[in-house]
């Protein structure tokens, strides 16, 4: 057994529904209640490995981002608790919640949101260590230079501002800014869906690169599955706050068990996929203010069945490293499925 | 049957930097019931073409050069009064932020019947009538309900599809697509698909379907069109395309999806990022990053024409 190096254990986290600007309008005008509470995770458990890549799939809204940030400690989950090494992350205190801090970093979607518009990237990328201690005052330019010389960028760039670089470039600048804590633990929450698609192969290969190179462990959240299928060795797929499906990514195209990945799978815009006639599993993505009682997934589910609108499925291990929450076939979730692959 | 033919359109922005020329010589024409994908870089003047048909283009940009012909009227001698009777009758624009199109504080019968009764002497009545069957058309369950609901009762992609159902009511001859589905989830993005897929089928419409993901026009568009730097670089039927790119462009797109690169293994990338519009480089504008550049590159590149491809390379892909 490899050892984990953090893991979420029953996690649920839940916010104040926050409406959106149509929505608000609408509360003014009196046409609309006031917000509920939403349910961004419920009950979630995964344990991720040193040294792996874990991808991250699933809709808008079914709480990737969310879970990212509570094992990340920037969020305090309503229930549940995240281990780092076996330690509860709310337990440590002092020098030990600062070390875990630093050595989870996590990248964001947005390059330029995240990059104070205001500091040159020698300050962007040398500030943290500087402050923490990390390094001596005198050296932290040679290491910005190096970091910079890591993440594909030439060090000479080290005194430009943020909007003087393009977006792949403003990306580059804030993985060098994560690694330059000499994290072990990587969060990429979107980090490459504001890219355009020449410039996304280059931060996908960056950041296979650097996981080798420092011996990082990635959980990358994407809602591209054929990326995350590309750089994990693990994909996780989400629904509505739950993991629905865990698999190995060398089998994720061919053997999907929970109804939902096979539906994703079938409806993913592919190269070798031409002239199609689209088709669509049926219904709409339900609010998680208000989510469906048993399976999550059960109105919009082919092969759903009296038992799934009342009991909620467990996450149960139906083969090496696979896992599915489904009622079908005993909890082993969809079977003897054929092969989607090049369809 | 040509239902648009664009010719050599330029179109530019004055800016105190200098002319941004967002649009520099784009032509493709669309038939009747042909679905054309318009891909390649941001900033490489998709949306620009887009609006540049529609007449919306606003200042500083200028249509400066080239022509649009719509059922054989051109639309560049056209008046604004003209354009505004074509625009949400004749031809129909879905953007990616169906906000765009939809007011937060009316009801979705309020706004559809109005935009009914812009192009059409109705009465009420049918207008609401007219409604409901374009809501029921996009799959929008219960149509006669849902009129009386304003945006914020729908889910991004149901006003997506009322967005459609918007533009679908005067059964125009052609839409722009401006990436409307780039924002929503997969399951919803090919809902949406296939019922655009069905009713430009259906109706014989000619459709611009505007994305930056190659894998969603692989799957819709008959023919296929890439732009970089304000120019089509390369456009074809859709498997000549994809299966055997001319332009380098085009061949370090296909080549970097992961589904075309083994799983684990590094992607085939093309290096570099595209130039700012203001400092193109000389010549071909795509010369910093290709592979095949040569000493002609520096030269400004013809079209060539090998109907019913054509591409704008003097060192093309598979003529070694
Ligand atoms: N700070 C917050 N306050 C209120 N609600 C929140 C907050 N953060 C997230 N939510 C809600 O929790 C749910 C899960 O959100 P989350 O951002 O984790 O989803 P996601 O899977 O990352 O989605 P996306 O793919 O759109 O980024 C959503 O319904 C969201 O609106
Ligand atoms: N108002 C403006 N003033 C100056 N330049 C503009 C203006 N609007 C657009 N441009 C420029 O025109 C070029 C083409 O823009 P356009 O929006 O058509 O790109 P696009 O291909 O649609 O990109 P994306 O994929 O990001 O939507 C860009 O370089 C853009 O910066
Ligand atoms: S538990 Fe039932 S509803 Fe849920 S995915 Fe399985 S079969 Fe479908
Ligand atoms: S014209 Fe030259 S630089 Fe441009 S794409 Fe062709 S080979 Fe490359
Ligand atoms: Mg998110
Ligand atoms: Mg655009």
């Amino acid at each position: 057994m490899t050892d984990i190096l953090a893991a979420a254990e029953g996690v649920s986290k839940r916010f104040r529904h926050t409406p959106d600007f149509a929505e608000r309008l609408a509360i003014r005008l009196g046409a609309a209640a006031e917000p509920a509470t939403v349910h961004a995770l419920d009950g979630v458990d995964l344990h991720i490995h040193r040294g792996e890549v874990v991808g991250l799939v699933g809709e808008s809204g079914c709480g990737k981002s969310t879970l990212g940030r509570v094992i990340a400690g920037m969020l305090q989950p309503s229930e549940g608790r995240i281990t780092r090494q076996g330690q509860d992350i709310r337990a440590l205190r002092g020098a030990d919640a600062r070390k875990m801090r630093l050595a989870t970093q996590i990248i964001f979607q947005d390059p330029m949101s995240s990059l104070n518009p205001r500091k040159r990237v020698s300050e962007i990328i040398g500030e943290a260590p500087r402050v923490h201690g990390l390094i001596p005052r005198r050296e932290v330019r040679a290491e910005v230079g190096k970091l910079l010389a890591t993440v594909g960028l030439d060090p000479t760039m080290a005194d430009r501002y943020p909007h003087q670089f393009s977006g792949g470039q403003r990306q580059r600048i804030g993985i060098a800014r994560a690694l330059a804590v000499n994290p072990d633990f990587l969060i990429c929450d979107e980090s490459i869906a504001a890219l355009d698609v020449s410039i996304q192969a280059q931060v996908i290969n960056l950041f296979m690169d650097l996981r080798r190179q420092f011996n990082l462990t990635l959980l990358f959240i994407s809602h591209d599955l054929s990326v995350v299928r590309h750089i994990s060795d693990r994909v996780v797929i989400m629904y509505l706050g739950r993991v629905v499906e865990i698999s190995p990514a060398d089998t994720v195209f061919d053997a999907p068990r929970h109804p939902y990945t096979a539906a994703l799978l079938e409806e993913i815009p592919r190269l070798d996929r031409r002239g199609r006639r689209f088709t669509a599993i049926k219904g709409e993505i339900p609010s998680p203010v208000n989510p469906p009682s048993g399976c999550h997934f059960h109105p919009r589910c082919p092969h759903a069945f009296d038992r799934c609108r009342l009991e909620r499925p467990a996450l149960k291990q139906v083969g090496a490293g696979q896992d599915v929450a489904c009622h079908l076939n005993d909890g082993n979730g969809l079977i003897d499925t054929p092969s989607r692959q090049g369809e | 049957m040509t239902l648009l033919e664009v010719s050599e359109l330029k179109t530019w922005f004055e800016t105190p930097a200098g002319t941004v020329k967002a649009v520099d010589g784009v032509s493709f024409s669309l038939a009747k019931g042909e679905i054309i994908g318009l891909v390649g870089e941001s900033g490489s003047g998709k949306s620009i073409t887009g609006f540049s048909i529609l007449g919306l283009v606003d200042p500083p940009g200028k249509v400066v050069g080239g022509s649009i012909r719509f059922n054989g009227e051109d639309l560049r001698a056209a008046s604004e009064e003209r354009l505004r009777a074509l625009r949400g009758d004749r031809i129909a624009m879905i953007f990616q932020d169906p906000m765009m199109t939809l007011n937060p504080v009316l009801s979705i019968g309020t706004q559809m019947v109005e935009t009914v009764q812009a192009h059409r002497r109705m009465s009420r009545a049918d207008a609401r009538a007219k409604a409901r069957d374009a809501l029921g058309r996009v799959g929008i369950p219960r149509p006669e309900e849902r009129l009386d609901a304003y945006p914020h009762e729908f889910s991004g992609g149901m006003r997506q599809r009322v967005a459609i159902a918007t533009a679908l009511l005067h059964e125009p001859d052609l839409i722009i697509a401006d990436e409307p589905t780039t924002a929503l989830d997969v399951t919803i993005q090919s809902q949406i698909l296939s019922e655009v897929q069905g009713l430009a089928a259906e109706m014989g419409m000619g459709l611009i379907w505007i994305s930056h993901d190659l894998g969603v026009v692989a799957g819709l568009a008959d023919r296929i069109a890439v732009m970089y730097a304000g120019r089509i670089v390369e456009e074809g039927p859709r498997d000549d395309v994809l299966d055997a790119p001319r332009h380098p462009y085009t061949s370090g797109l296909v080549a970097s999806a992961p589904i075309a690169n083994e799983r684990g293994k590094p992607l085939r990338q093309i290096r570099g990022s595209a130039p700012s519009a203001l400092h193109r480089p000389e010549g071909c504008a795509f010369r910093p990053r290709c592979d095949h550049a040569g000493d002609l590159c520096l030269n400004d590149v013809p079209e060539t024409c090998a109907t019913p491809r054509r591409w704008r390379c003097f060192y093309p892909m598979g003529s070694s």
